[in-house]
């Protein structure tokens, strides 16, 4: 040793890392991962790989051309995007279409508000909602699940998601759906919708790794199971109910994996509650007034919009300080 | 549930390496550099000079107005000089020379191990010889004792609280005198509760402490039953949490109550005192020994375990004798901290001597502590969870950089304790705690211009 390192207290520094909170993200979704392609097979892993590539490359690209900024591959960003693109598109979206998603996620919704953590909305939602609405073609015609058989399969049986059956043909039309399919994955949907017990998995892993806080998530699932249960009461003929409503349209995936997305989610407990509060009531309100089935990534849109409001509003409290 | 402070903290691994080493005395070097100003406010005046003798426990400077401390002589000899030297931080400061020869003490200094348990009566007589040996809180602050145990008119302490929380990583000093001179601590706190009027005092020790929490509660219940003036004085044990030995941390766990920003701890009735000021207490009120020696922790992962201590040192002793001594750097080594890896400084100078509050050698490798490369901020928030303050680092942290003073002062960069938890946690290495700290001082600058 010949010479002192002098720097300021504090001395020492948590192993946690922006790259380490990113990795235990991408961890906690495999779950969901896995359980998408034995479902969907080959046309899964085709979108995953697609949206997971186009991310990371236009991440690179994109730094180190347009804007000469660092390189910022490496912390992993933009795998969760590319990641949380691919659970929320449907197994049989093509792959430019995918491209194009992933183009609108990473290029719009994050680089041109300057990189991650200044980006106002969550950049796979907005690739999503984006293809929504350009392409509702490929975008309502859910893949029926079917084994890691054979991708001719999955592109034959193409139907609607219960929430879609539910909008057409009224409540009765889904009395016959099992909830148990729902929680181990039977039913038709996104891919990251298959399954509520794997998406469970990832949110109990996040807050064992303490990733995240669970006020956002449970206060979207109470809002939703507390809506939804009093028109249910009120009107069962023409309302659905909370358990259907919980576990079909990406209620959980986003309330686990995106609306608790650190960037564009309040900083407060007392702020991620009135955030999830208005996901909740938001999605409800377009689930069973709006013209879309789900209303899942409208509703975090919108919130989303609102965070700087929210944090302003919501400070933590000071100590000493009444 | 067991008490702790009620807003943030963090868990940093607790590392206490070298528990188990018990204290050791270090020989005298030949030569000792003893600083005047070793205690928080005006550096005391030197009243000795070169070719003077002293002794052992002789007063060598004299406090400098109301908040200074007297400093004492930890050698006997011949004064070689006074004049600027460098201290740990790379400062000039005016230091004591002395040449070593014998080891003769001033007279009325009891160095036998008897333990005195008698409170003496006269508050007056207790405080003026704590004053007069230099006792200063050797939690860290170095604030002159006296002035602390002499609440100002109109208010009253209602809990005396001993410090024995050692929250920062790696030190063990205070683990050591609590288990090796636990009657004696106890008995500075009942002097001190004693000059306080009488009110309660809890000593209290984080969890992860067992050890101590037991010999301190053999200490008091022992006393209770064989002498007067122990009654009211009980040991609690803390969850642990960093920064639990924060003043008001400390008081908020202890007591429940909140000191208000701006507010001294006496507002809500508390008086804090590390351990090892209660033992300085203790020597200078019984023993008439002035506070010259301290212990202090030679410890970090890179060390090996039979270079490990705790050792007595004297005042005055250069850094680098003391490593030599201990068995030399290890190759490891970039950063040595005097203090916790939290709050501690860095040491720039290793000629620097010990003065009352040294607390620690700790060596720091390269992997644990060059900081990582800063990215953009994620709005993870955990660096407003951490904060035990309830402050906004991340928040501080933008104002500040766009030189924002009122919206600063607005979110009470003020009330920042420097504790670093906010830096420790930051996931995206944002230096916090550098930008809040130079901010902070800005925005009290500009406070008190306005008074
Ligand atoms: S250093 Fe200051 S701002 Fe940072 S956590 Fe501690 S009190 Fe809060
Ligand atoms: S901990 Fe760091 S990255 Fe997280 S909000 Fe605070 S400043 Fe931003």
């Amino acid at each position: 040793m010949n010479k002192l390192l002098v720097s300021p207290s504090p001395h020492l520094h948590t192993r946690t890392s922006t790259k380490s909170l990113m990795r235990d993200v991408v961890i906690a979704m495999i779950p969901a991962v896995i359980v998408s392609v034995l479902f969907y097979g080959w046309a899964e892993l085709l979108v995953l790989g697609v949206s997971v590539a186009s991310c990371v490359l236009l991440e690179y690209l994109i730094t180190k051309y347009l804007l000469n900024k660092p390189c910022t591959v490496c912390d992993m960003s933009a795998v969760v995007t590319g990641v949380l693109l691919a659970l929320n598109l449907p197994a049989t979206t093509p792959w430019w279409v995918v491209f194009i998603g992933a183009v609108v996620a990473i290029g719009v919704a994050k680089m041109t508000f300057g990189g991650l953590g200044q980006n106002l909305f969550n950049p796979a939602i907005v690739g999503r909602v984006f293809l929504l609405i350009s392409f509702p073609t490929y975008m309502t015609n859910w893949a029926k699940p079917n084994g890691f058989i054979s991708t001719a399969a999955v592109d034959a049986f193409t139907g609607a998601t219960p929430l879609g059956i539910a909008k057409e043909g009224g409540v009765a039309a889904v009395e016959g759906l099992d909830y148990m399919d729902m929680l181990f994955c039977n039913i038709g949907g996104s891919a990251g919708e298959l399954s509520a017990l794997a998406i469970l998995a990832g949110f109990v892993y996040l807050l064992a790794r303490r990733v995240i806080k669970p006020y956002i998530t449970l206060s979207i699932l109470a809002t939703v199971a507390v809506f939804s249960g009093i028109f249910w009461a009120v009107n069962p003929a023409e309302f659905t109910g909370p358990v259907f409503n919980l576990l079909t349209g990406g209620v959980l995936l986003g309330a686990v994996f995106m609306a608790t997305d650190y960037v564009t989610s309040p900083m407060s407990n007392v702020g991620g509650i009135i955030f999830g509060v208005g996901i909740g009531l938001i999605t409800m309100l377009v689930r069973y007034f709006g013209a879309y089935p789900e209303g899942m990534s409208f509703a975090i849109l919108i919130m989303n919009a609102v965070v700087p409001l929210i944090n302003k509003w919501c400070h933590s409290k000071k100590f000493g300080r009444a | 549930m067991m008490k702790t402070f009620s807003i943030g903290g963090i868990h940093p691994n607790d590392s206490k390496i070298s528990k188990d080493c018990k204290i050791e005395v270090l020989p005298v070097p030949s030569k000792v550099y003893i600083s005047v100003a070793q205690h928080l406010g005006a550096p005391a005046t030197p009243i000795v000079k070169a070719g003077d003798q002293v002794k052992v426990g002789q007063v060598i400077a004299e406090p400098a107005g109301f908040i200074s401390a007297y400093v004492h002589s930890s050698v006997s000899g011949t004064v070689k000089s006074v004049g600027p030297r460098k201290d740990i931080a790379g400062n000039n400061v005016v230091h004591i020379e002395i040449d070593v020869e014998g080891d003769e003490w001033i007279e009325g200094a009891d160095l036998s191990d008897t333990i005195v348990t008698e409170i003496p009566e006269d508050d007056k007589a207790t405080l003026e010889k704590i004053k007069m040996c230099g006792v200063v809180g050797l939690g860290g602050a170095t604030f002159p004792a006296h002035v602390k145990l002499c609440p100002p008119p109109g208010s009253k302490a209602e809990c005396l609280i001993l410090n024995g929380a050692e929250c920062e990583p790696y030190l063990t000093s205070d683990y050591r005198i609590m288990l090796e001179r636990s009657k004696e601590i106890v008995i500075g706190a009942a002097i001190m509760k004693k000059v306080l009027g009488g009110c309660p005092a809890v000593i209290g020790i984080e969890e992860n402490k067992p050890e101590a929490i037991k010999a301190m509660s053999e200490a008091v219940a022992e006393l209770q039953k064989t002498a007067k003036g122990y009654d009211g004085i009980s040991v609690m044990s803390l969850k642990k949490k960093y920064p639990q030995g924060g003043e008001k941390q400390l008081i908020d766990a202890v007591m429940g109550r909140q000191v208000k920003s701006g507010g001294l701890p006496i507002s809500v009735g508390a008086v804090v005192q590390n351990v090892a000021t209660s033992l300085a207490v203790y020597e200078a009120v019984q023993k008439n020994i002035p506070l010259i020696t301290n212990v202090m922790t030679i410890t970090g992962d890179c060390l090996p375990m039979e270079n490990q201590h705790n050792y007595k040192f004297r005042i005055g002793m250069p850094l680098s004798y003391i490593a030599e001594v201990a068995g030399g750097i290890p190759e490891e080594a970039v950063k040595i901290v005097s203090g916790g890896p939290m709050m501690g400084k860095a040491i720039a100078n290793l000629d620097a001597t010990t003065v009352k509050g040294s607390s620690s050698l700790l060596y720091l490798t390269a992997e644990q502590t060059v900081r990582g490369v800063e990215s953009a901020c994620i709005r993870c928030g955990k660096c407003a969870e951490a904060c035990p303050m309830g402050l906004e680092p991340f928040l501080l942290n933008k104002y500040a950089r766009n030189n924002m003073m009122d919206e600063l002062e607005e979110n009470a960069v003020q009330d920042c304790i420097e504790c670093g938890c906010c830096l420790y946690s930051c996931p995206a290495n944002i230096p916090l705690l550098d930008i809040i700290r130079i901010a902070k001082g800005d925005v009290i600058r500009i406070i008190r211009t306005r008074k």
